[in-house]
C-alpha cells in the first residue's frame, strides 16, 4: 500500500483530533488544517507523546484577500523521518499587531521565529518572554513582508537617490530606447 | 574648494609625503565584494607595495573600505567606526551599492548613497571591481594625498548638521555615538 507510514500516523493523530482535516502530500510529507484554538494542544501532543522534536520553521503566509494570516508550524520526527506541517489562519488586523499564542515554553527556538514573524508581517504572539526586534532593529516602518507594503514606493519616499542624466541616457531616451 | 584649504605649511607637506606610503586599512566587508579583497591583499596583486596593509581595529586605521551594500542595521555600526577613527580618515565606497544602491535599488532595507551618511573620499565604480580597479583607486588616493586634496574627512566636521540629519531621519530616533564631533572640530581648529 501506497504510503502506509504516513497513512498510519495520520490515523492516529485522527483519533485525538478529529476536527482537524490530514492530507499526505507525499512521502513524507504530512498536511493539517487545524482550528486555530487547537494549535496549542496539538503541539503539546505533537512534542510529549508523538515524539516529534524538532520544530524546524515556523513561516507566515499573508492571505490578503481573505484577511487572514496563515501561520505554518514544521514538526519533524527523527525516527519516523515524517514532516508534519500545522496550518492555522488568524484574522488579519489592518493596522496594528494580530495576537496569537507562543509555543516558546515547549520550543526554545520558536521565539526566532515568532520574533522574525512578528517584524515582517505583524502577528504578536502572547505570552512570549521575548518579543524584541531581530533583525530590523531600526526599522520604523510597516511590516514589510506584508502583501500591502509596496516595497519599491516606500524605497523611493524614504531613501536618498543620486541624481545622474548623462548625455547618453538623454540621447537613447529621446530614441525611444530604455523601458521607461 | 577654498583658498584656506589648500594653503599648507611646508610640515604639512612633509607629513603628507611621508603618511601617503603608510596607509593602514579597515575593511568592512559585509557585502560580497570582500571577496576581492583576499587576492589584493596578498601575492597576486600585492596591495603592500603601495605601502597598503590591512588593519583590525578602528583606531589605528586611516582607511575604512566600505565594500558593498549597507543596510540600516549595519550603517549604524558603520557611522560609529567611522567615528572612532582617527584623523586624517579616508572613506572609500566600493562598488556600485554604495553609489546608488546597485541591485538593490528599489529595497527598503539598504542605502542608496554612502555620501549621505559620512563623507566618501573614493568611490570604485563597478559590480564587483575587480583588485585592478581597487588598486587603481589606491594609487588615486595616494596622489590625492600628496597633493594634500583628501580633505573629506574635514567636511564631516564642517558639516556635521548634514549628516547628523541624514543618519537620524534613517535610523529611529537620534543615535547614541562615543564621541563629540562638535568638541572635536574645535579641536582640529576646522
Amino acid at each position: 500500500m501506497e504510503y502506509e507510514k504516513e497513512n498510519s500516523i495520520v490515523e492516529m493523530m485522527q483519533m485525538q483530533f478529529p476536527e482537524a482535516a490530514f492530507k499526505v502530500k507525499k512521502e513524507r510529507r504530512i498536511e493539517v488544517r487545524l482550528p486555530s484554538a487547537r494549535l496549542y494542544d496539538f503541539a503539546v501532543r505533537m512534542q510529549k507523546k508523538w515524539n516529534f522534536l524538532h520544530l524546524s520553521a515556523i513561516s507566515c503566509v499573508d492571505w490578503i484577500d481573505d484577511g487572514e494570516f496563515e501561520l505554518v508550524y514544521h514538526f519533524w520526527n527523527y525516527d519516523e523521518k515524517v514532516l508534519v506541517m500545522a496550518k492555522i489562519r488568524i484574522p488579519r488586523e489592518e493596522e496594528g499587531d494580530s495576537h496569537f499564542e507562543t509555543i516558546s515554553n515547549l520550543w526554545q527556538p520558536a521565539k526566532f521565529f515568532e520574533r522574525d514573524i512578528h517584524e515582517m508581517f505583524g502577528v504578536y504572539f502572547d505570552g512570549s518572554e521575548d518579543m524584541e526586534r531581530f533583525i530590523l532593529t531600526d526599522w520604523n516602518g510597516p511590516p514589510p513582508m506584508r502583501k500591502d507594503f509596496i516595497t519599491r514606493e516606500f524605497a523611493l519616499n524614504f531613501y536618498h537617490y543620486r541624481d545622474y542624466e548623462p548625455q547618453w541616457l538623454k540621447d537613447m531616451m529621446a530614441a525611444g530606447e530604455g523601458n521607461e | 574648494m577654498d583658498e584656506k584649504m589648500t594653503q599648507r605649511s611646508v610640515w604639512e607637506k612633509i607629513a603628507a609625503k611621508l603618511s601617503k606610503r603608510s596607509l593602514w586599512m579597515l575593511h568592512y566587508c559585509t557585502g560580497c565584494g570582500a571577496i576581492e579583497l583576499p587576492p589584493t591583499m596578498t601575492a597576486r596583486f600585492d596591495m603592500e607595495r603601495f605601502g597598503i596593509n590591512p588593519m583590525v581595529t578602528p583606531r589605528q586605521a586611516d582607511i575604512l573600505l566600505i565594500t558593498g551594500y549597507l543596510s540600516v542595521k549595519t550603517l549604524k555600526r558603520v557611522v560609529l567606526t567611522y567615528e572612532q577613527m582617527q584623523a586624517p580618515k579616508y572613506v572609500v565606497g566600493f562598488g556600485s551599492c554604495t553609489i546608488n544602491g546597485g541591485m538593490y535599488w528599489n529595497s527598503y532595507a539598504t542605502m542608496k548613497s554612502l555620501d549621505r551618511y559620512i563623507p566618501v573620499e573614493t568611490y570604485i565604480a563597478g559590480c564587483m571591481p575587480r583588485p585592478e580597479a581597487i588598486i587603481y583607486s589606491f594609487n588615486e588616493l595616494i596622489a590625492k594625498i600628496d597633493r594634500g586634496e583628501a580633505n573629506s574627512w574635514k567636511d564631516y566636521y564642517n558639516n556635521y548638521d548634514f549628516y547628523r540629519e541624514n543618519q537620524e531621519h534613517t535610523f529611529e530616533g537620534p543615535i547614541e555615538t562615543y564621541n563629540d564631533i562638535k568638541a572635536d572640530a574645535a579641536l582640529f581648529r576646522i
